[in-house]
C-alpha cells in the first residue's frame, strides 16, 4: 500500500503548506522530485468498453497532437480535437446553450472556465488523481482541475532592440520607458485571457490606483491592442514589434528567431491551465479517463515534454528549458482567480473607456 | 399530341392551360417541388437570419433598438470604417480590373493566356494567405521592405487593408469583366469607328457604357466581400478595426451574443442598400450580348490606353505572382525572415490530424458542390421557367446568402439549430447544410444565366412534338444546364475549399477542415506550417478546377450544338462565387 501512503503524505504536505488558501503563492518544484517517488507507478484502469470510443476535445495547448497520440496509445480511447482559444469555446458553449459541443475542454484561461462553471456549463468531476494537485490549482467542487501553469512572459526581440538602442527590460516599470515607445504589444484584454490576467494581476499586485497608473504608462508605449492572443509573440518573433506579452516562454528562439524570454521581476502573472468535462458530454466515462490521465504522473510528464510549462504535481520535474530561461527565479504574482473573475466586467469596462477608446 | 383547346401558336396562355389540363398529377408534383424549395430555403436561410435578428433586436422578448444604438455608439465609427474600406477597396479593384480586362481582351498580346491562367489561379485564395504574404514581404522585417530596401515601415493600418483587399478581389472582378468584354457585340464598336469616332472616344462612349452593367455587378460583389472580410483587418489592420472584426471578436472573445448580433445587423445594412441599389438600376440596364456572334476582331486600344493598361496589368501580375511565390517558398524556408535554408521539415512535421482535415475538406467540398449545384439548378429552373406564387420571394431568398457576411450566417446557424425541432449542434449535418445553402447562389446564378439565354420555345417545340413534361426536363432542359452545373460545381467546390467565415462557428472536433487547421497555424505563428497548408489547399482546388475546365472545354469543342453556344457564352459572365473564405 505504498501508493496510499504516498497520497496521504502528499495530501498532508499540501494541506500543511498551503493551508487551503486559494490566494497563496504557488509552490514550485524546480528540482526533479526525489527518486523514491518516481518508482511508484499509479495505475490508470480503463474500462475495456471504452477502448475504441472517441472523446471530442476543444484544446488550447502546445504539442497537443503528440499529447493526444500518447493518450490514445496508453488508453485505446481515440481523440478528435479542435484548436480553439478558451474565449471561443466559452462563446460557443453559451451560443449553443443546452446542446453539448464536445466532451473535454483542455487548456486555456481559467477565467473562462470559472465563467462557464457559473453558468452551469461544466460537468463536475473530482478525479481520484486530483489529490496530487494543490488546492489553488483546482476548483474545490471539481468543475475544473489545473493540469499545468501558464506563466505570462514578455517575448523580447533583441535584434530590434539593438537597432533601436534599447536594453532588455527587467520589470513592468522598465517597459514604461520611452525607449519602448510604440514597441510593446499586448492583446485586447476583453479577448485574451493572457492580457486580462496581466492587467488584473497588476491591479492586485500594485493595488488598484497604483496598478491603473502603471498600466496607463505601459499603455502609452503600445501602438494598439492586438486582436488575437497569439499575435504579440508572433509579432515579436518576426520583428514586427520589440516586446510582446505572451502566455509561456519565447518558443520562437528554438526556431532561430532573435527573441528572449523576460519574466518581469516586479510580478509575473500566471494561472493554472485547467481541464474540464463539458456539461452533457456524450462520452462522459471516456472524458473522465482523460482527466485522470492528465493528472497521473505519467500524463503530467507527457504534458511537460510536449509543452514546456510548470507541471501542477510536485513529483514531476520542471522542464529543463524553463529552468534555462530563469523561470525558477521569476517572481510570481499572488493572484486570486475567483476575485479577478468577479471584477472582470468592471475592469474591462474601465479599460475600454479609459484606454481602448483612446487608441 | 394536341391538347384540347390548343392551337398551333404557342402562347403563354395556352401553355398554362395545357399544363394544368393534361397533367394534373405532374402539376401537383411540381407544386410540391416549389413548396419544398421554398420551405427548405425558409428553414436554412431565413430562419438562421431571423435567429440573429431576434437576439440583436429583442431584449427580454421585447423589441428594442437599444442594442443597435449601443453598438453604434460604442463601436467608435466602426460602421464608417467598414464603409470607407469597402468603398476604397472597391474603387481600387475596379480600377485594376478594368485595366487588366481591357488589356487581356484588346492588346492582342500572347501573354493574355498566361494572364488569364494567373487570374484563375489567384481566384483560389485560402483565407489569411494574402495578409500573411503581405507581412512576410512588406512587414517591418519584410523580405522586400527591410531585407532588400532597408526600410522599416509600419505596414499596419487601413492602407494595408485597402491594398490587400483591393488586390485580392481583383482576380475575380477581372475575370467577370473579361467575360463581359468578350461577350460584347463587336459591331457596335465597328459602327462607331466607321462613323468617324476615334478609338479613344469609341472606348469612352461605346465600350465603357456597355461595360457598366458588368462594373455594377463587380462593384456589388467586391463591396459586399470587403464588408464581410475579417481575416485581412484582423491580421494587418493594427489599430484600425472594422465592423466585421468587432462582430467576430464580440462573439468569439467577449461572448457577447447580443452585441455581436447587433453589429452583424449593422453590417447587413450597407450590404442590403448596395444590393437593392443594384437591383433597382440593373432592372433598366441590359447586357448587350444576346443573340449576336462577336463580329470580327475586337477593336485595338489607342496607344496611350495600351500603355496604361499594360503597365497596370504588369504591375498587378508581378505583385500577385510575388505573393503566391512567397507562400510557396514560405513552405520550404526553415524560418522565414531569419533562416531561408530550404527544408522539408514543415511538410514532414505536419501532424496526422492535418491530413485528416484536408481529406475532410475535399470530401465536404465535393458533397457541397454536387448537392449545392443540383439544388441551384432546380431553383434556377423554377425561377426561369415557372410562374407561381412566391416566385420573386424565392428569387430574393436564394440570392440572400450572397450578401450576408459569412460570420452572420454562421452565428445564425449556431443560434437557430441548437434546440429542437432541429437540434444539429456539433453534427456533420450543420456544417454541410451551412456550406450548401451559403453557396447556393453560385449554382442558381449559373443555371439562371444559362436558362435566361436559352430560348424556351425549344422546350415548347419538344412539347408540341409530343414529349411528356418529364422528357422535356430530362432531354431538353438538363442538357442545356449541364455547363451551368459544371460552372456551379467548380465554383462551389472552390469556395467550399477556402471557406472559414461561417463554419468556424459550427465545426466540432470531428468535423475540422483544412482552413481551420490553417487558421490554427497562422494564429500560433507557425508560418512554415501555414504556408504548407495553404499550398495544399491551393493545389487540390487547382487540380479540381483544371480537371473540370478541361471537361468543359472538351465538350464544347466536340459538340458545338445550337444550345451550347449561348451556354458557354453565359459561362464567362457567371463565373462568380460568393465570398468564400472571407
Amino acid at each position: 500500500m505504498k501508493r496510499v501512503s504516498l497520497l496521504l503524505s502528499l495530501m498532508l504536505a499540501f494541506s500543511l503548506v498551503l493551508g487551503g488558501c486559494a490566494t497563496s503563492e504557488p509552490e514550485l518544484a524546480p528540482e526533479p522530485a526525489p527518486t523514491e517517488d518516481t518508482t511508484d507507478e499509479e495505475v490508470l484502469e480503463v474500462d475495456p468498453e471504452l477502448v475504441g470510443t472517441t472523446v471530442n476535445v476543444f484544446a488550447a495547448y502546445g504539442g497537443k497532437e503528440e499529447i493526444f497520440d500518447q493518450f490514445e496509445e496508453d488508453t485505446g480511447i481515440r481523440i478528435e480535437f479542435l484548436d480553439m482559444s478558451s474565449g471561443e469555446v466559452l462563446a460557443r458553449m453559451q451560443a449553443e446553450a443546452g446542446s453539448p459541443i464536445g466532451d473535454i475542454w483542455f487548456g486555456g484561461g481559467v477565467d473562462s472556465f470559472i465563467a462557464a462553471d457559473n453558468e452551469g456549463l461544466l460537468e463536475r468531476y473530482v478525479s481520484p488523481f486530483a489529490v496530487n494537485v494543490p488546492e489553488e490549482y483546482k476548483d474545490a467542487d471539481g468543475a475544473w482541475t489545473g493540469i499545468s501553469l501558464v506563466v505570462v512572459s514578455v517575448v523580447f526581440n533583441t535584434d530590434v532592440a539593438e537597432e533601436k538602442g534599447a536594453a532588455i527590460p527587467e520589470t513592468w516599470e522598465d517597459l514604461t520607458k520611452p525607449e519602448y515607445a510604440g514597441e510593446l504589444l499586448m492583446p485586447d484584454p476583453s479577448i485574451s485571457g493572457t492580457a486580462y490576467t496581466t492587467l488584473s494581476g497588476l491591479l492586485q499586485t500594485f493595488g488598484e490606483d497604483e496598478g491603473w497608473e502603471l498600466f496607463s504608462r505601459l499603455d502609452a508605449n503600445m501602438p494598439f491592442y492586438a486582436q488575437r492572443g497569439g499575435e504579440p509573440p508572433t509579432a515579436a518573433n518576426m520583428g514586427e514589434i520589440m516586446a510582446g506579452i505572451a502566455p509561456g516562454i519565447a518558443t520562437g528562439a528554438d526556431e532561430g528567431y532573435p527573441v528572449v524570454t523576460v519574466f518581469p521581476k516586479d510580478g509575473t502573472p500566471w494561472w493554472p491551465a485547467p481541464v474540464a468535462i463539458m456539461e452533457g458530454a456524450s462520452n462522459l466515462e471516456g472524458a473522465k479517463v482523460f482527466v485522470d490521465w492528465c493528472l497521473t504522473k505519467h500524463g503530467q510528464e507527457v504534458l511537460a515534454t510536449h509543452d514546456p510549462r510548470p507541471p501542477v504535481r510536485d513529483d514531476v520535474p520542471m522542464p529543463q528549458v524553463l529552468i534555462d530561461t530563469g523561470f525558477p527565479e521569476a517572481d510570481l504574482m499572488t493572484i486570486d482567480f475567483y476575485e479577478i473573475g468577479r471584477i472582470r466586467d468592471d475592469v474591462i469596462d474601465k479599460w475600454q473607456k479609459d484606454f481602448a477608446a483612446k487608441k | 399530341m394536341l391538347q384540347p383547346g390548343s392551337d398551333t401558336v404557342s402562347t403563354d396562355a395556352n401553355r398554362k392551360e395545357r399544363s394544368s389540363w393534361s397533367a394534373p398529377f405532374r402539376a401537383h408534383a411540381e407544386t410540391a417541388l416549389q413548396w419544398l424549395m421554398l420551405a427548405s430555403l425558409g428553414v436554412f436561410i431565413l430562419w438562421p437570419i431571423a435567429a440573429v435578428l431576434k437576439v440583436g433586436l429583442f431584449v427580454d422578448g421585447r423589441p428594442t433598438l437599444e442594442l443597435i444604438r449601443s453598438a453604434l455608439v460604442d463601436s467608435r465609427g466602426l460602421l464608417g470604417n467598414s464603409v470607407f474600406v469597402g468603398v476604397t477597396a472597391t474603387a481600387l479593384t475596379l480600377f485594376i480590373a478594368v485595366n487588366v480586362a481591357l488589356w487581356a481582351t484588346r492588346s492582342g498580346s500572347r501573354l493574355s493566356k498566361p494572364l488569364f491562367g494567373l487570374l484563375l489561379l489567384t481566384m483560389i485564395s485560402p483565407p489569411f494567405v494574402t495578409s500573411l504574404s503581405y507581412v512576410m514581404l512588406f512587414g517591418r522585417r519584410g523580405l522586400i521592405t527591410y531585407k532588400l530596401l532597408g526600410l522599416t515601415l509600419n505596414p499596419y493600418g487601413w492602407h494595408g487593408v485597402v491594398l490587400m483587399q483591393g488586390i485580392g478581389f481583383t482576380s475575380l472582378a477581372a475575370i467577370l469583366l473579361i467575360g463581359v468584354l468578350r461577350g460584347m457585340d463587336g459591331r457596335l464598336e465597328e459602327a462607331s469607328r466607321d462613323l468617324g469616332a476615334s478609338p479613344t472616344s469609341t472606348i469612352g462612349r461605346v465600350t465603357m457604357p456597355l461595360l457598366i452593367p458588368g462594373l455594377a455587378a463587380v462593384s456589388l460583389i467586391t463591396f459586399v466581400e470587403s464588408l464581410a472580410d475579417f481575416g485581412t483587418p484582423i491580421i494587418i489592420g493594427g489599430r484600425f478595426t472594422v465592423l466585421a472584426t468587432q462582430a467576430y471578436l464580440n462573439f468569439i472573445g467577449i461572448s457577447n451574443l447580443p452585441v455581436a448580433a447587433a453589429m452583424g445587423i449593422l453590417l447587413l445594412v450597407p450590404s442590403l442598400i448596395a444590393f437593392l441599389l443594384y437591383r433597382h438600376f440593373m432592372g433598366r440596364l441590359t447586357f448587350y450580348t444576346k443573340g449576336t456572334g462577336s463580329a470580327g476582331e475586337p477593336m485595338a486600344l489607342p496607344r496611350w490606353l495600351l500603355i496604361l493598361t499594360g503597365t497596370v496589368t504588369f504591375m498587378f501580375a508581378a505583385f500577385v505572382t510575388l505573393q503566391y511565390l512567397t507562400i510557396l517558398f514560405g513552405a520550404f524556408a526553415t524560418t522565414w525572415g531569419v533562416d531561408f535554408t530550404p527544408t522539408l521539415k514543415h511538410i514532414q512535421g505536419l501532424p496526422s490530424t492535418a491530413f485528416a482535415s484536408i481529406s475532410r475538406s475535399i470530401r465536404f467540398a465535393l458533397f457541397t458542390a454536387i448537392v449545392g449545384s443540383m439544388l441551384g439548378m432546380i431553383v434556377a429552373y423554377l425561377l426561369e421557367r415557372r410562374r407561381f406564387w412566391g416566385r420573386s420571394g424565392l428569387d430574393f431568398i436564394a440570392t440572400l446568402p450572397f450578401m450576408i457576411p459569412g460570420p452572420f450566417l454562421g452565428i445564425g446557424y449556431a443560434l437557430a439549430f441548437r434546440d429542437a425541432p432541429l437540434a444539429l449542434t456539433g453534427t456533420l449535418a450543420i456544417v454541410l447544410l451551412n456550406m450548401i445553402y451559403r453557396q447556393l447562389p453560385v449554382g442558381t446564378k449559373a443555371g439562371a444565366a444559362v436558362l435566361s439565354q436559352a430560348d424556351p420555345e425549344v422546350e415548347d417545340a419538344a412539347r408540341d412534338l409530343g414529349a411528356a413534361e418529364h422528357q422535356v426536363v430530362k432531354d431538353v432542359v438538363f442538357p442545356q444546364l449541364r455547363p451551368a452545373f459544371l460552372v456551379g460545381f467548380v465554383n462551389t467546390f472552390t469556395a467550399s475549399m477556402v471557406t472559414i467565415g461561417a463554419i468556424i462557428f459550427l465545426i466540432s472536433p470531428g468535423t475540422k477542415v483544412a482552413t481551420i487547421e490553417l487558421f490554427g497555424a497562422v494564429r500560433g505563428g507557425h508560418i512554415g506550417v501555414a504556408a504548407v497548408l495553404a499550398n495544399i489547399i491551393m493545389l487540390v482546388t487547382l487540380a479540381v478546377n483544371l480537371f473540370f475546365s478541361w471537361l468543359m472545354l472538351r465538350r464544347d469543342a466536340t459538340k458545338e450544338g445550337v444550345l451550347s453556344v449561348p451556354a458557354t457564352r453565359a459561362i464567362d459572365q457567371v463565373i462568380q462565387r460568393s465570398d468564400g473564405g472571407r
